[in-house]
This record gives structure tokens, sequence and C-alpha cells, in this order.
């Protein structure tokens, strides 16, 4: 997965760093509250020694979970966060030309709407994780008709995060090949960046600040 | 094997605690510091050591008469177990004889069970980092004994025995006392294995709920987001595999030379 010349760079070590740290750590969330979650998957805390290190593996990565959601939410809001009407509605009317055949799918910026919808479900159902979470490790300091409700406010988080995590593992990879690269080089072809985020290509050229490997960057400034 | 009810009439019951210290014997619970909190009650709570406690309750009668009223407090055994439904571990299971149980070895300290009862029975205890309460002495009715706190009790205000038995027991009990006497525990959370002939309404009687139910929160969060999760997880697995074949990936190459080779 060597870069070769002429790819673009989408995204500089820091994003990759954070992506990387929020995904190992959201997995490791996932797998060891399946194993609370089900009776079925308690099994998964016997490599941990049992289920009670199971929970401590799932209390103390939730720890590790909130800074790296601090700052992809510092870094990524901006892209990923804010819908921009009516180009975005237009692209969700085809749905993005994802499901069925569409002609002229609308242009996107870095981020197309439904890579905004998973931002927004992990920005906003992770927060409400980080929280419900710490109250659930600490519910006999609070009062029960509050620590109730963190269960399925915990739950309804688990089922929007799990689905929508792994519809991004599958786009991410097989699902629209080349994509991959940007996460782990930072570097992605010039003909992906077309098809993926063709208005942030253009305007990233037009100002003159697309970085191409190979290539100085200091050339393209000033070209 | 059939379904097994201890039965509680408190108005046979004289307040000795025989129950309570038979409880602390049986199941090998110390004592704990305890204080003076101005009634004969005590301890003041259920404890992680202490899984069943009579409540003494004082009642004026309206003539300056002041009337005494006691409650055992612990366990319900419900058949609709919110605890059960609720526990990560399968720790706490439901018995052949239809009561809650305990597997300590299982409990992991988790304390949802805590926030899920009905009746605020489990207790936590930080020493063991696990929960306790009654388990109806599964140790004894499951060698054909009966639970020690019924063995003790000397006024015949403890009974124990087959489901339908003390069923019919009680509401016998109910209708020869007349008055406000009523059976507690065989309308909701599908019946409870601990059955109460109260001599007044339910709602007289401290900490005692009167329509207790599983909670809203933990039917929303084990009735619908838990199988919705599996099903909604299945179906983006399932789903995300049909795309792959039938529209297949996105065409991400290009005639360009840094796009050449495109595809993974």
């Amino acid at each position: 997965m060597i870069p070769k010349k002429g790819m673009i760079k989408s995204t500089d070590a820091f994003e990759r760093l954070v992506h990387w740290w929020l995904a190992i750590t959201c997995i490791i969330l996932i797998l060891t509250g399946l194993g609370m979650m089900f009776h079925s998957f308690n099994f998964l805390g016997t490599p941990l020694g049992g289920l009670k290190n199971l929970k401590l593996v799932h209390n103390f990565t939730g720890l590790l979970f909130a800074p790296a959601l601090f700052f992809a939410i510092l870094i990524w809001w901006r892209e990923a966060g804010v819908f921009k009407m009516p180009e975005d509605l237009e692209w969700i009317k085809v749905a993005g030309g994802y499901l069925w055949h569409v002609d002229d799918v609308p242009e996107t910026g870095k981020y197309n709407p439904g890579q905004k919808a998973f931002f927004l479900a992990v920005a906003i159902f992770g927060i409400l994780m980080v929280a419900s979470g710490l109250i659930m490790w600490f519910p006999l300091s609070l009062p029960s008709g509050l620590v109730q409700w963190m269960y399925p406010l915990h739950a309804l988080g688990m089922l929007v995060i799990f689905p929508f995590v792994l519809v991004h593992i599958y786009l991410g990879t097989i699902g629209v090949p080349g994509s991959a690269r940007a996460i782990f080089t930072g570097y992605v072809t010039r003909s992906w960046a077309e098809k993926q985020c063709p208005g942030w290509l253009k305007e990233m050229e037009e100002e003159g600040r697309l970085e191409i490997y190979g290539e100085e960057k200091e050339e393209a400034a000033h070209g | 094997m059939a379904e097994k009810i201890k039965l509680y009439d408190t108005s046979k019951c004289t307040g000795c605690r025989a129950c309570q210290l038979a409880c602390k014997q049986w199941n090998a619970l110390p004592a704990g510091q305890t204080y003076n909190a101005g009634t004969y009650q005590n301890p003041p709570d259920l404890q992680s050591n202490t899984w069943m406690l009579i409540r003494f309750q004082e009642m004026s009668n309206g003539n300056g008469d002041v009337k005494w009223l006691f409650r055992k407090d612990a366990c319900m055994h419900c058949t609709d177990a919110a605890c059960i439904k609720v526990c990560p571990s399968g720790a706490l299971f439901r018995t052949k004889y239809g009561s809650v149980a305990l597997d300590r070895d299982k409990c992991i300290g988790c304390k949802e069970c805590i926030s899920a009862c009905p009746f605020d029975v489990p207790r936590y205890d930080p020493v063991t980092d696990k929960i306790a309460k009654c388990d109806l002495c599964f140790s004894r009715i499951d060698r054909g004994m009966e639970p020690a706190c019924v063995k003790a009790c000397p006024t015949g205000a403890l009974s124990f025995g087959d489901k339908d038995e003390m069923i019919a027991r009680a509401h016998a009990r109910v209708k020869e006392l007349g008055g406000d006497a009523n059976v507690y525990g065989d309308q909701f959370v599908g019946g409870t294995h601990m059955l109460y002939v109260l001599t007044e309404k339910p709602d007289v009687y401290d900490e005692l709920p009167e329509r207790p139910r599983v909670p809203l929160t933990v039917i929303a969060w084990k009735d619908w987001f838990k199988p919705l999760t599996l099903l909604a997880a299945g179906g983006v697995l399932a789903g995300s595999f049909i795309h792959y074949l039938t529209h297949g990936p996105k065409d991400t190459s290009g005639d360009d030379q840094a796009g050449g080779e495109g595809g993974e």
C-alpha cells in the first residue's frame, strides 16, 4: 500500500492516528459489550479470565474511547458534522447512487451525507455512551430513577453505532475499493478522489493546497 | 417439579424475628454494627448480610390508639423477574421451584439488578464485589426442606408449599379476615413466589409498591433494543453481502496514471 507518484493526500497523520485510536477502542467496546449483552456471547470473557475482567476491560476501554472521541469531533465536525443544503438533500434522494443506478450523483465535498450521518451518529451517541457508561459504572452514588434510564440509553447507542460501524467497514474496504488507503497511508488515487470527493478536490486545486505524492508542495502552492 | 410459594400472613405475625435470625444462621450471615433508629426495626434496612427483615411500622387507628404493623421484607421471587432479565452473566436464575436464586461465582458486581428490582431487594457487598439477596433457601428446598425462616416461625405466620395450594390458602385466609385484608403478590409481575396476606391495604405499608412491575426502562432495554440490535447488525451484514453481489463495489478506478491500479 505504498503511495505512488501522483496520488493525493487526503488525511494527515493525526487524523489517521485518531481514527484508529477511536476504531480500535470502539471495536473492543462493541465486542466486550456483546459479551455482557447476550448470554450466548458470555464466552468472550473466557480469554480474559472471566466476565468480571471483561467488564473491567470494557469500562477502562471506555475511558480511552472518550479522548479519541473528543479529538475526532474536534477534527471532523467541520467537514463531516454539517449538512450542506440543498446538494446534500439531492444526494440523499438518490442514496448517493449506492443502492440503484443513478446517472448524475450530486457532487459532494470531502464527506458525503452518508459519512456525515455516520460521523454525527458516532459523535452524538458516543457522548451519550460515555456519559451513561460512567453512571452505570457507579450506579449507587446516584438516584436510581436516573440510573435506570442509563441502561436503555446505552443499549440504544449500541443499536445505532454497531450496525453503522459494520456499514462503515464494508464501504471503507471492499464496498468502495481504494478507500482504505486514505486511512492507512493517507494518499488516495486521483480517480478515487474525483469520484468520492469531487467538490473537495476542486476546492483544494483552486486554492493550490493539494498535496501530491512525489511533488513538492510549494510547487503546487506557487503554481 | 411443582412451583413452590412461601406464604406470609401478617395477621399471625408477632414481630418476634425468629425468621430474621434463622435466615442469618442458615446463610451464615454475620451481624453488622447497627444503631438505634427509634424503632424495633433492626437493622434499619436490608443489607448485603441481611437478606430478610421484619419491618416495624406504627399506624394510628384514629382513636389515639397505635397499631403495630409487621412486614417481612425480602426477595419476592417474581415470575417476571426484572433482575434475571438484566443480569449479564446469568448469575441470577430461575429455579425449578419458581424462585429466583443467585450463583455467586457468576456474579460480576455490575449492580444492574439493583435499579431493575421493583421491590428494591438486591444489595451490593463492596467487600466481595457481589450482589446478595434471599434465594428462598435453595440449598434447603432442593433437599425437600422448608426455608429456614418458615422452619423457625413459631406462630404459623409463615408456611411453605405448592403454589396452587398456597394461593388458595391465602385467599381463604383473606376471606376469613374480611375488612381490608388482601392477598398481595399473585396479581403482578407474573405472580410472586412469596405471597402476603396483608391486614391493611398495600399502600398503608412502608416501602411496599402498590403496583410493582418490570420497569419500562428494563422493557425498552431488554425487549426492544437488545433484539433490534441483533436484527440490525444481522441485516446490515446480509445487506452488505447482497449489495456487493448485486449492485457491486463502486468503480473508483480511472484512466489516469496514478489511479491505474485502482481496486484492492
